[in-house]
């Protein structure tokens, strides 16, 4: 079947069409970041700034503590992410590998969670956060997040695909249990768990809902905070700082983006095909 | 090497008794052979053995040890899979050492104990390999040394050919009985192929419904079977077992309890003349198909006893309806109503009367 | 011995346990607090019954908020549906150009709602705003996009469609990548038209993804914050103000804690009842193939 060159051009065009509506904001933003706030204020918009105006970024990060707000935005995500690890790989073992009374009990359990986002339990963990006095601390921000059911349900089915005769095979070696998961599943599972945390620390990473929450000042502030809060200024929004903030927010993970392009996607897409 | 003795071993599953009150004792150094069809209890019983599974009741022996509570590790026996079941992600190296790690060998015992089964086994080559860039064969391999690094009294084996091609299938039988006779270790072997338990046993354990059907070499069981289910079981085509009622006419009086007779396809003489050997059956019938298989062929052949199979390996006899098929007195086994064996009936040959003096 | 039997509850007590105190018995206390009036402040918690719910239905605020939520939910899940499904038959291909496509229309996706929220304001910005210098190139007049409450909640859904598409696009993608390759040379041999092979083959195969995508499209719809409260904060004139917002102003700035758990038991019903129509669905289709 040919396709006539007619219609590879529009097909062409279409797709640069595509690919426009979807990089088109970010190219703006970009070139929004350098201008003088005179030049933003401009219509109909000026596309190229006359001059590269870096100070944009440096006020936008001392707007505020930002590197502190960096700093709280990593200890929250990798230790989210080390305290997932730790309990969803043996829950996700024991509810693989081992029968036990209420066991699917404890599954449906775990499987409900998933269905409780943040968004409706919010008042009450505050309540709770706000009693045991870990308000405005990053505890609020882990603590919550410290397992996942998702994790568990990936892992599960990672693990329960491994043959059964591995196992055994490994009780003739005399390997007691924590060294089969340690050197045997884990390793088999490295795939699931590499893309569970990905999933997981890009996830919380961009999080904004939740430390607004928990938070109350800028010592247990994260990132996504800090850069919002430079709408907070009076005499109309200085777009030019507030894009060159977004910048230092958005750039560093589409970089990322770019380089593992395939990983990414895969992991976000297989959460989702299950 | 060691001897294993199962003394009134059962095993329920889902109140279900697979394995019924099993005594069974495996010779120190032989290679037995647990065979039968699926669902027999030759796996179970296996994964006794090794303490995957536990029994019900009874005892099990290894040596001169009782290991019903021993697991699996301690009971010094190594086990080969059906499957393999190597560590995926660890070399070969890996895989044969992870055991010896385990058990604590220290580390320049383990390389040399390393060193000389890969030679034994051929492996040497690819000890830095992993698991997915080998070839069933030599997967086959490294599960057989993983197992054989253990130095265990006893091997147990689980199907471990079934997943091969049939060339290496062949291959790996010669090189197992190689392998066991270099050894001497006790060998205890499970499979579904008759013809592979009836090649490479000492000793054949035929079970069914798990039960023992008989246990003999290979030869005994093939030329005197217990019952009418040992006697099906070994030989392709299988033994043509008919009822004794629709042959009666074609056969002397019996002296005993009858009610089916069996005969061997490859025991049936088929031809289309007249000769007639008085110290057979003699049945009459229409060929119905045909198999030519270039060293023998095998017909299906309608008779008033019924459909029968024979083997034969002189050239075949095509475009031929009607024949006659003929089967000595002696190649006839005899089953009483249970489907036992009833050997206490024979059939005199008739000698012919010499008449003295004559004139 | 006993270890043996202990083991496997050891192995999943820390997870149950983080679920328990943090999803459980967070849900227990809200219904608690549902029944109950309280500011905050104060030690003591009145018990009032169904008041509060009845004040929800009794407020014009409320009802308003449930109908913004309704139509923000119903726009924006049939819109990202519908254009991520022909995005996805189009951009099925696994060549190089096709794979820059995807990834230039998934990368909205990984980052945070916040940045892309921030962006939108500037790009719907009245006078200065990129959106509208689009407009004005064909000659239509600036529209308030968020300051215009005829428009803001539809800017809303805007923003969440775009953000949105890249995700649903290559799961729509993954599903019809599952489709068995010679379904449709029999459709072709049986003479079939596109658009036939796409309504009667293409389309049953894809249900569940479909039904999922939709489900969980409605599910967070329903949960709508970040860019309500980065962008219009509920206004104007509660135009944008939706559920969880609602939730969060009534708690957090109003201190009307009961109330609020009130309006939060109400949507945990709706997700829940959500969520059972899901798998209720799946559980039907699931054994077709």
């Amino acid at each position: 079947m040919k396709t006539s060159y007619l219609g590879k051009l529009i097909n062409g065009i279409g797709l640069f069409l595509i690919v426009c509506i979807f990089v088109f904001p970010f190219v703006w933003m970009i070139s929004t970041s350098f201008k003088t706030l005179g030049e933003t204020l401009t219509f109909p918009p000026k596309w190229i700034p006359e001059q590269f105006i870096w100070e944009n970024f440096a006020k936008a990060w001392n707007s505020g503590p930002f590197f502190k707000y960096f700093l709280n935005s990593l200890i929250v995500s990798v230790g989210i992410l080390i305290l997932q690890f730790l309990t969803i790989i043996p829950a996700a073992y024991a509810f693989a590998r081992y029968k036990f009374a209420g066991s699917s009990l404890f599954f449906a359990l775990t499987m409900i969670t998933l269905m409780i986002p943040g968004q409706l339990i919010f008042l009450p963990v505050y309540l709770q956060m706000s009693s045991w006095g870990l308000l405005d601390t990053l505890w609020a921000l882990i603590l919550p997040f410290a397992s996942s059911a998702f994790g568990i349900f990936m892992l599960r089915q990672s693990f329960m695909q491994i043959p059964e005769e591995l196992l055994e095979a490994a009780r003739f070696d005399e390997a007691p249990e924590w060294k089969i998961i340690l050197k045997i599943m884990i390793p088999i599972a490295k795939p699931v768990l590499i893309t569970f945390a990905l999933f997981s620390f890009i996830s919380h990473w961009n999080d904004y809902f939740w430390p607004l929450v928990m938070t109350t000042s800028d010592s247990a502030r994260t990132l996504p905070l800090g850069i919002s809060k430079l709408r907070e200024v009076d005499g109309g929004i200085a777009w030019n700082v507030l894009m060159a903030g977004n910048m230092i927010l958005v750039i560093p993970i589409l970089i990322v983006f770019f380089f593992a392009q395939r990983q990414i996607i895969r992991a976000f897409v297989y959460t989702g095909v299950k | 090497m060691a001897e294993i003795i199962l003394k009134n071993v059962s095993k329920v599953f889902n109140n279900e008794e697979v394995i019924k009150d099993l005594n069974l004792k495996i010779h120190d150094g032989s290679f037995t052979v647990l065979v039968g069809p699926s669902g027999c209890g030759k796996s179970t019983t296996l994964r006794m053995i090794a303490g995957l599974e536990k029994q019900s009741s009874g005892e099990i022996w290894i040596g001169d040890q009782l290991v019903n509570d021993t697991p699996p590790g301690k009971r010094n026996i190594a086990m080969v899979f059906q499957n393999y079941a190597l560590y995926p992600t660890m070399t070969v190296k890996g895989n044969i050492e992870f055991g010896l790690i385990n058990k604590k060998v220290p580390r320049h015992e383990r390389e040399e104990l390393i060193r000389e089964i890969s030679e034994i086994v051929g492996l040497t080559d690819y000890l830095n390999k992993k698991p997915q860039q080998l070839s069933g064969g030599q997967r086959q391999r490294v599960a057989l040394a993983r197992a054989m690094v253990k130095k265990p009294k006893v091997f147990i084996l689980d199907e471990p050919l079934s997943n091969l091609d049939a060339k290496l299938r062949g291959q790996m039988r010669t090189e197992l009985i190689q392998l066991h006779k270099r050894l001497g270790t006790t060998f205890v072997y499970v499979t579904h192929d008759q013809v592979e338990a009836m090649s490479m046993g000492d000793e054949i354990v035929i079970l069914n419904k798990g039960e023992i059907q008989q246990k003999a070499s290979p030869m005994t069981v093939y030329h005197d079977p217990n019952n009418i289910f040992t006697a099906s079981f070994i030989g392709t085509p299988a033994m043509n077992i008919i009822d004794y009622r629709l042959m009666k006419d074609d056969l002397p009086a019996l002296n005993g309890d009858v009610k089916y007779v069996g005969f061997r396809p490859e025991n049936i003489l088929i031809s289309r003349t007249e000769n007639t050997d008085p110290h057979s059956v003699h049945l009459f019938g229409e060929v119905v198909t045909r198999e030519t298989l270039g060293s023998e062929t095998i017909y299906t052949v309608k008779t008033n006893a019924g459909v029968i199979h024979c083997k034969s390996f002189i050239e075949p006899l095509d475009s031929v309806r009607h024949v006659r098929l003929q089967i000595p007195y002696e190649k006839l086994y005899f089953f009483n109503n249970q489907g036992e064996r009833n050997r206490s009936v024979t059939i005199k040959r008739i000698e012919p009367v010499l008449v003295k003096g004559g004139r | 011995m006993a270890w043996h039997k202990l083991r496997p509850y050891a192995m999943i007590a820390p997870a149950i346990v983080i679920f328990c105190l943090f999803f459980i018995y967070p849900i227990g206390y809200m219904i608690y607090l549902s029944f109950h009036e309280w500011n905050f402040v104060s030690p003591d918690k009145q018990f009032v019954g169904m008041q509060n719910f009845a004040s929800l239905f009794g407020e014009r605020e409320f009802i308003e908020v449930m109908q913004n939520t309704f139509i923000y939910t119903a726009l924006t899940v049939s819109l990202t549906i519908v254009i991520s499904l022909l995005l996805a038959l189009w951009l099925n291909n696994n060549g190089s150009v096709y794979s820059l496509v995807q990834g230039a229309v998934f990368s909205p996706h990984i980052i945070s709602l916040v940045s892309v929220s921030m962006l939108w304001m500037w790009l719907m910005d009245t006078d200065y705003g990129l959106l509208n210098w689009f407009l004005n190139l064909f000659g239509l007049a600036n529209v308030s996009w968020l300051t215009d409450p005829s428009t803001s909640l539809f800017s809303l859904v805007i923003v969440a469609v775009w953000k949105g598409i890249g995700f649903n696009t290559l799961i729509f993608i993954a599903g019809l990548q599952s489709i068995p390759r010679d379904m449709y040379e029999a459709a072709q041999l049986d003479e079939s038209s596109k658009a036939r092979t796409f309504w009667k083959l293409t389309l049953p195969m894809l249900s569940p993804t479909l039904f999922f995508l939709t489900i969980i499209g409605m599910i967070n719809s329903f949960q709508v914050f970040e860019t309500i409260s980065i962008m219009t904060q509920g206004g104007p004139i509660n135009s944008t103000n939706t559920f969880v917002y609602y939730i969060y102003e009534y708690g957090f700035r109003y201190f009307k804690i009961g109330y609020s758990s009130a309006a939060g038991v109400l949507l945990l019903f709706i997700v829940g009842l959500l969520t059972i129509l899901y798998f209720k669905l799946l559980a039907k289709r699931v054994h077709y193939r």
